[in-house]
């Protein structure tokens, strides 16, 4: 069975924690430069996604000896990091045929 | 705004507020500060976009009816955990492992029963946890 495409929110936080752990404002600004600029996400929009990840076990809340509860950061989690990459090669093969095509029918 | 976005967070159904309400607030907070000195036409975008957010997140945080994560207990270590609160917690953590399994042999099929197992597992979690008075 194929997995389902992931939406831009969840594909762009998984992005973000695929290095190291990040908080609420932390992901916002990481998420709108890794899109250069294009997205910038609402708290609604980032917390309804970090909720879902959270409950699919993809992300899980890491603790910081000072983290407080305005600042709880979240990593990925094993099966999170399996997901992105799973989607990552999904995006390469289609960037791929898309190329290819592209350069075929400029022939 | 602050009054007004902490206001709007009554939208959203009890259980995500409790877990996630203060943390949002937090990241507005954040979020608006920079806003503001990079003039008014980015705060007013700012705040249609914050305002269409939560009313988005909000529906759909109603239409989600899985239990809401819980947050980390701080201070609890497993050893002091009552036994039943481990064991149900083991079985959580055993689904997890035989999804990651499961995915790793690109077995989706296994990796969806695991994965319903693990939601009921967690339930299970969630409601031994309220029988000991641990909450989130």
């Amino acid at each position: 069975m194929e997995a389902k495409p992931l939406t831009e929110p969840v594909l762009l936080i998984l992005t973000s924690l695929a290095n190291q752990p990040r908080h609420g404002y932390a992901l916002l600004k990481d998420i709108e430069g890794l899109s250069g600029g294009r997205v910038r996400m609402s708290t609604g929009t980032l917390f309804g996604a970090l909720r879902r990840l959270l409950e699919d076990g993809w992300i899980e809340p890491f603790e910081q000896m000072d983290t407080s509860r305005q600042k709880q950061a979240y990593r990925l989690t094993t099966v999170g990091r399996r997901q992105l990459q799973m989607e990552l090669d999904r995006m390469r093969q289609l960037t791929r045929a898309g190329f290819a095509r592209l350069r075929a029918s400029e022939v | 705004m602050k009054r007004t976005y902490r206001f709007m967070l009554l939208l959203y159904p009890r259980g995500h507020r409790d877990r996630f309400a203060e943390e949002m607030a937090g990241v507005f907070e954040e979020a608006r500060n920079e806003r503001h000195y990079q003039g008014w036409v980015w705060y007013v975008r700012f705040t249609f976009s914050e305002i269409a957010g939560l009313i988005g997140g909000a529906a759909s945080a109603w239409v989600d009816r899985r239990p809401v994560p819980e947050a980390p207990v701080a201070s609890t270590s497993q050893q002091s955990l009552p036994q039943e609160i481990v064991e149900a917690q083991e079985q959580v953590d055993r689904n997890i492992a035989g999804m990651v399994h499961a995915i790793s042999h690109h077995d989706y099929q296994g990796a969806r029963r695991y994965s319903d197992e693990e939601r009921r597992a967690r339930d299970v979690l969630q409601l031994v946890r309220q029988k000991y008075g641990i909450t989130g």
